[in-house]
């Protein structure tokens, strides 16, 4: 009941921050296509890609099938239409006609996460180009040796200003805005790449997952990855179980080195991660001529493990950085125990996501509710049972990517239709009274004096 | 070859749609059988396994071991998550083997361990028996892969480690298990060696064409969607399997979804 949550707030029975929380939630429930608020996109390709800049949750970029990338205003609208529904013109336009625009789709756009004055686009052109927002012109462009399939810059970044780049080549690229080089080429994985998340909790790891079915995790202070997501590995619960025998220990620490310095102490094979902790022994004895000493720290390309049966379409991480949500070609969603590098098990209710083309999730912050795109709807799914919540349907064709904004809690979409929806917390006609058994049925306007 | 007549009796809630249950009275089948509606979801993983083991379609030119398809536990237990789960736990213990088919993606068949044992000295009876060269792998199989590798693959160098605490290993031996069709290879990965259910071909065929047969079935309707009573009672041309083996499946992968109306459960085509 809202109005019981107001009134605990007001004695100070509800802490501030469970009322916040409480009301996130009970608007995130209530998505629906929007009736106040749209948006008018300039486009004449399909939309691929959208973020809102994360300083101050306000511009909408997104990139376009066309070689266009517009930037919206989400907070004041352009025009109003008799009053009703706010339109969103584009602020700005930068397309095939501008010199130095991009000829191909753009797969991927995003803003520079320190502030608006820079964005980046990644395109099928083979370029990954910097744009001077104010100006609208390129600053830098990276020349790929592919089509570029994904770009990411951390979020949290201070030292450094990288941007992933996984093209249909198998090495992510790290290109630096500071310098204008590549600064780094991160190999092991054995087809292109097609998603890039840099972790939410530390500005050095970045997650890339492959055509080839694998997430592997990558420490950029150091070479090689050092964790690569095993779908058989698994835990029960959000939480692996907590030790109780010297077996489960070993068992647990064969799955992957936390970053502490006791994993230096352990000698550990590529392979060694699918052995039961019995079998590590007659491993080490029978030495085959393919079995190398790593330095422990490695995980080397010959470590095979998938996470999906199909290509890794889409990668996110929850904020507080534990868990991380995958879409592979197979059709499956699966949610990964970060710290311990397991598969949680959480099954997300059948679904059929398209299979050629890099998608994009969404999560809510405090992490309930996934939005995937699937097919021509978009799916809300309950992160934690995996029971589907909500399903959107408003856009004609295949949709592409979604972008949750937490502020105003409100969706944004883009597909194959060109256009980009808005979904937003729906208000109902008049105030809420779900469990209120007094006024069950009676609106407030037919309550008079006499009611009970 | 000989199945005991008493499976008949055992549950009735069995309805086999080979030939020899013309004899059968078509008014005892309707009372003794409750349909599938009645029956469609369960809250325990174990007891919808163990049920749906019992309605494991029979036929008669093929003999195998029942197993379960994962899509059809799907359909049958509410709550996904912990079927997962309790399928995790299950394998951990010992109780039950998952197996990726090589019909579609994702599709996976779940055996209980005894039954897969009995499957696999089925089939290595048929596939030339003990008396061939080499023949001594299928102990090793039996003894040390089995039981310490509970995946679903198995990569080279650990199945010759494994097999090689037997005795020698060569590439013969691992001919032979690929032979009786214990292991197979599969167009993902070339290093991975697939567990595989022998000789189960015939069942998976039928599976595709029943799953073909009942789409098309619904999609020629003119609202995609048919009352699952009268669904179960159809007769497919293509397929030997049970109408209710393929529904279930289909449900389960999210192909087919069912609707409650006045009359019944519906069901229809899915659109997404």
């Amino acid at each position: 009941m809202w109005w019981e949550e107001v009134r605990g707030r007001e004695r100070g029975e509800l802490r501030a921050g469970r009322f916040q929380a409480a009301a996130r939630a009970r608007r995130a429930a209530s998505l629906a296509l929007s009736n106040s608020k749209e948006f008018a996109t300039p486009h004449h390709g399909a939309v691929n890609s959208l973020q809102v800049d994360l300083t101050e949750g306000r511009y909408l970029l997104s990139g376009a099938s066309d070689g266009s990338a517009a930037v919206f205003d989400a907070w004041n609208a352009t025009e109003c239409q008799s009053g009703f529904i706010a339109k969103h013109k584009h602020i700005l336009l930068v397309d095939k006609q501008h010199q130095n625009g991009h000829r191909f789709t753009i797969s991927a756009a995003l803003w520079y996460p320190v502030d608006t004055g820079l964005f980046v686009t990644a395109s099928f052109d083979q370029f990954v180009k910097v744009w001077d927002t104010n100006s609208t012109q390129v600053i830098m462009d990276f020349k790929m040796p592919g089509k570029v399939f994904a770009a990411a810059m951390s979020p949290i970044a201070t030292t450094h200003m990288l941007i992933a780049t996984g093209s249909a080549d198998v090495q992510v690229r790290l290109c630096d805005i500071a310098s204008g080089a590549f600064t780094h080429t991160l190999s092991g994985h054995r087809d292109g790449i097609m998603s890039l998340e840099w972790s939410a909790s530390s500005e050095w790891i970045l997650m890339s997952g492959g055509c080839d079915g694998a997430i592997r995790f990558w420490d950029i202070r150091r070479a090689g990855c050092f964790r690569v997501l095993d779908q058989s590995q698994s835990q029960l619960g959000r939480r692996p179980p907590l030790l109780k025998s010297t077996t489960e220990n070993d068992h647990i620490d064969s799955l992957g080195p936390s970053t502490s310095t006791r994993s230096l102490a352990q000698k550990r094979t590529g392979n060694s991660k699918k052995n039961s902790p019995t079998l590590r022994k007659s491993q080490k004895l029978t030495h085959g001529p393919m079995q190398q000493r790593l330095h422990p720290g490695l995980s080397s390309s010959q470590n095979r493990a998938t996470s999906h049966y199909g290509a890794v379409t889409g990668l996110r991480t929850t904020k507080d950085g534990m868990y991380l949500l995958s879409s592979g070609s197979d059709s499956r969603l699966r949610l990964w125990d970060i710290d311990s590098g397991c598969n949680t098990l959480v099954n997300f209710e059948a679904m059929r996501l398209q299979t050629g083309k890099p998608l994009q999730l969404a999560v809510t912050d405090d992490p309930s509710i996934v939005f995937v795109p699937c097919m021509a709807s978009i799916k809300a799914y309950n992160i934690w049972s995996g029971t589907t919540f909500r399903t959107f349907r408003g856009h004609y064709e295949l949709v592409n990517c979604c972008y949750y904004r937490e502020q105003d809690q409100e969706l944004y979409t883009g597909s194959n239709d060109r256009q980009i929806l808005v979904w937003s917390p729906s208000t109902p006609a008049f105030t809420e009274m779900e469990d209120d058994e007094k006024r069950h049925g009676l609106s407030a306007a037919d309550e008079d004096n006499w009611s009970d | 070859m000989t199945e005991p007549s008493s499976s008949y009796s055992l549950s009735s809630k069995k309805r086999p749609r080979s030939p020899n249950d013309n004899g059968e009275h078509p008014l005892d089948r309707d009372q003794i059988c409750p349909s599938l509606e009645d029956n469609l979801t369960f809250n325990d993983t174990m007891i919808a396994l163990q049920l749906m083991r019992t309605q494991f379609p029979k036929l008669e030119k093929v003999v195998v071991q029942p197993f379960i398809l994962q899509s059809q536990l799907y359909s049958s237990v509410k709550d996904r998550t912990q079927v997962d789960r309790d399928l995790e736990s299950f394998k951990k213990d010992k109780v039950l083997r998952i197996f990726k088919l090589s019909s579609g993606q994702d599709d996976h068949a779940i055996m209980f361990l005894d039954d897969y044992l009995k499957q696999v000295a089925f089939a290595i009876k048929r596939s030339g028996g003990k008396e061939q060269d080499g023949s001594e792998v299928f102990d090793w199989f039996e003894k040390y892969v089995i039981p310490s590798k509970l995946d679903v693959s198995i990569n080279q160098l650990q199945l010759c480690s494994l097999l090689s605490q037997g005795g020698d290993v060569t590439d013969k031996h691992i001919t032979l298990l690929m032979n009786a069709g214990l292991l197979t290879r599969q167009l993902i990965d070339p290093n991975i060696y697939w567990f595989s259910i022998p000789r189960i071909g015939p069942i998976l065929k039928g599976l595709s064409q029943g799953r073909k047969e009942i789409l098309s079935l619904l999609n020629r309707k003119k609202y995609k969607g048919m009352l699952l009573s009268s669904l179960e009672k159809t007769k497919l041309r293509l397929s030997p399997l049970d109408t209710r083996f393929l529904i279930r499946d289909l449900i389960g992968s999210g192909q087919i979804k069912t609707v409650q109306t006045p009359t019944g459960l519906l069901a229809r085509i899915t659109r997404d």
